[in-house]
């Protein structure tokens, strides 16, 4: 009888805690959905934040268009053979398409950043933190704000390159590549910039990264293929990870799409993304604890 | 420790060599409002701060709705409303997607957030602005707001960091109302933070007057009063801080000297008004002139004044004609509306700094001196 009352009462807390799981699950989900809603809400009804970030990276594209537009699509190698560093099409514009992409993504990543030092420094930041929010909502709701403007950035620059000729040779495979792997990007660069705000507390100290994230992307292989560098600076570029996603990513646009590549493409922003997250989560556990 | 809704032992926040606060005890009973008051920098917030879970206390221990404030601090957030200093509140949110933010982030199911956050947008008389920007709304527009969402999951104890500072007296009075409505009508406990002498005055039950980090006055608001005994005789010399040592020697039969601004001496006369025309021949005597006198009981500032040796800041803006004591005169004994000649230059007994209202601008103006 004693062992049956036992396993009575173990299933039914049992149950209990399965139900409190289930409840605290709710709440964190609606929590992020929330505080995600928000930061969408809140790019969205500032122009002046998602317009520089479309525009800008278009601008530089149609200059550099304009400036390199004949550059030949066929150059002769050390081995006395032809490369096609546009690709096959030999196309400017087909080559630019990722880097723009990338340039639009790294500068409208620094806004989650930028919109959360700003509640630091407003208080608002304080307000979240005396309710009973999980902390990593906090951030999830912050950075996934960032995901949808890269995401956005992403269909924005594809339609706009389509529109003025370019292709994307990977077809709907490769075309979805591209949106994921700016999303992933984005998230990467909201993170760091999240853990510059959570620890600076101050929106100049975030928007101090932007030069950083300038010269990170000149030196990669977003404007030239690292073939027609030399010296330090092809070194350099050759091993910044941004040169393997944005490889992988113009693979799709170039030459097809290619599993391998796609794996780059979105491999190497998920892994920054993380370190970045992770990085945030420990900045914010240190804030907290500072207090 | 029982059953208050907020108890505080020994708290201490230091931050680096500076003492924030320093050995607070609090004791705050269900369903009172407590207020907290102080000048700017006495440790208000900081105490706030740390009762609300924001900051960890450097030593010492507190209990929010029963629970620690360090060890149990997610309890405490489900327990506690928060209304900080400045109404920090995203402006590019409505009215009505803050309350739908606020609800999620409390746990309350949508359609129980939906139907409360109706109710209170009426409460505080913001149904109509519900739907636009809260970069819109005016300051007191956006302070009850703020209480709104500190009251979306009807916690037990309320916390409001100067909810007025900064509000036209027009807005004050609202929020004023709101309060006393929170208390009496739905019981919730309110620690309130404040500058203002009027606010704690008109909306505590019990105060506790923080200085330098320390509480150094706690108990009713009359009973606080009753302690500083005779009533104030503050004086204008006219002839400025260069008599002030004779002023004051004539003035010590009358009762003991309290701290007041550079150009006055103030006095707690003992026997009240009927002996200010005494003063006056006192001072006459010795041949101090009198520019103004001013008569009043003793309110929080004197608490503040017998306590600390200093004025409150911000004092002047509230003493409002309701503080005014048995009556104010001239410097010939006048009541203050008079038409005989004075010794002053006022001539009238109307010079600067006879009225309630003059008294409170040189206040407001003048260099604060403390003297005991």
């Amino acid at each position: 009888m004693a062992a049956v009352a036992a396993d009575a009462t173990g299933v039914a807390g049992a149950d209990a805690r399965a139900q409190r799981a289930t409840r605290g699950l709710r709440s964190a989900m609606a929590q992020v959905g929330a505080l995600s809603g928000r930061s969408v809400r809140n790019i969205w009804r500032q122009p002046q934040v998602w317009i520089p970030s479309i525009a800008f990276p278009l601008m530089f594209a149609a200059l550099n268009t304009a400036a390199l537009g004949r550059v030949p699509g066929q150059i002769a190698d050390q081995s006395g053979g032809t490369f096609h560093p546009f690709g096959p099409r030999d196309v400017y514009l087909d080559f630019l398409f990722v880097a723009t992409l990338t340039q639009g993504v790294l500068f409208g990543g620094l806004s989650g950043g930028s919109e959360l030092a700003q509640d630091i420094e407003s208080g608002f930041f304080d307000r979240l933190v005396t309710t009973p929010v999980r902390r990593a909502s906090i951030l999830v709701g912050r950075l996934a704000g960032s995901a949808v403007l890269g995401g956005v950035q992403a269909l924005v620059f594809m339609a706009v390159f389509l529109a003025f000729g370019a292709r994307v040779q990977g077809g709907l495979a490769g075309a979805v590549v591209l949106p994921l792997a700016a999303m992933l990007l984005a998230l990467t660069i909201g993170g760091l910039a999240c853990a510059m705000a959570i620890r600076t507390g101050s929106v100049e100290a975030v928007q101090g990264v932007f030069p950083l994230i300038f010269i990170t992307l000149f030196i990669s292989s977003a404007f030239f293929p690292t073939a027609l560098m030399t010296g330090w600076y092809r070194t350099v570029a050759t091993h910044n990870p941004l040169s393997t996603m944005i490889n992988g990513m113009r693979h799709q646009v170039l030459v097809g799409f290619d599993l391998a590549e796609a794996a780059k493409a979105v491999l190497v922003p998920g892994g920054l993304a993380t370190l970045a997250i992770v990085l945030c989560l420990v900045s914010l556990r240190a804030r907290l604890a500072q207090r | 420790m029982g059953d208050l809704p907020i108890e505080a032992s020994g708290l201490v926040r230091r931050f680096g060599d500076f003492v924030a606060v320093d050995r607070v005890d609090l004791a705050v009973r269900s369903g009172e409002v407590f207020g907290f008051l102080g000048p700017n920098g006495a440790g208000k917030s900081t105490t706030v701060r740390m009762l609300t879970t924001l900051l960890t206390p450097t030593e010492g221990t507190a209990r929010v709705a029963g629970y620690d404030v360090v060890r149990e601090a997610s309890k405490v957030r489900r327990a506690i409303g928060v209304a900080l200093q400045d109404a920090a509140i995203d402006p590019l949110m409505t009215g009505n997607e803050l309350l739908r933010l606020q609800a999620a982030l409390q746990g309350i199911p949508r359609s129980a957030a939906a139907r409360r956050g109706a109710e209170l947008l009426e409460r505080v008389g913001l149904t109509a602005a519900g739907d636009k920007r809260v970069g819109a709304y005016s300051g007191g527009m956006r302070r009850r707001l703020d209480l709104a969402l500190a009251l979306l999951h009807e916690p037990r104890v309320l916390f409001l960091d100067e909810p007025t500072t900064g509000l036209d007296p027009s807005s004050r009075l609202n929020l004023w109302e709101e309060v006393r409505y929170l208390n009496s009508e739905l019981g919730t406990t309110v620690l309130l933070t404040t500058q203002y002498l009027e606010e704690a005055d008109q909306l505590a039950e019990r105060i506790a007057i923080i200085d330098g980090g320390r509480i150094v006055r706690e108990g009713r608001s009359g009973d606080l009063k009753a302690e500083v005994g005779s009533p104030t005789l503050r004086i204008e010399l006219a002839d400025g801080d260069g008599v002030a040592a004779q002023a004051e020697a004539a003035l010590a039969p009358f009762g003991e000297a309290r701290p007041c601004e550079a150009g006055f001496v103030a006095v707690g006369l003992s026997g009240g008004a009927a002996r200010m025309a005494e003063v006056v021949r006192a001072l006459d005597e010795v041949g101090v002139t009198v520019a103004g006198m001013e008569l009043h009981n003793p309110t929080l500032d004197d608490v503040f004044a017998d306590a600390t040796g200093r004025r409150l800041e911000g004092a002047a803006e509230d003493t409002g004609p309701d503080e005014a004591g048995p009556g104010t005169m001239g410097s010939d004994g006048s009541d203050g509306r008079g038409s005989g000649a004075g010794a002053g230059p006022g001539g009238d007994g109307a010079g600067p700094g006879a009225g309630v209202g003059g008294s409170a601008a040189a206040v407001s103006a003048g260099r604060r001196r403390g003297r005991r």
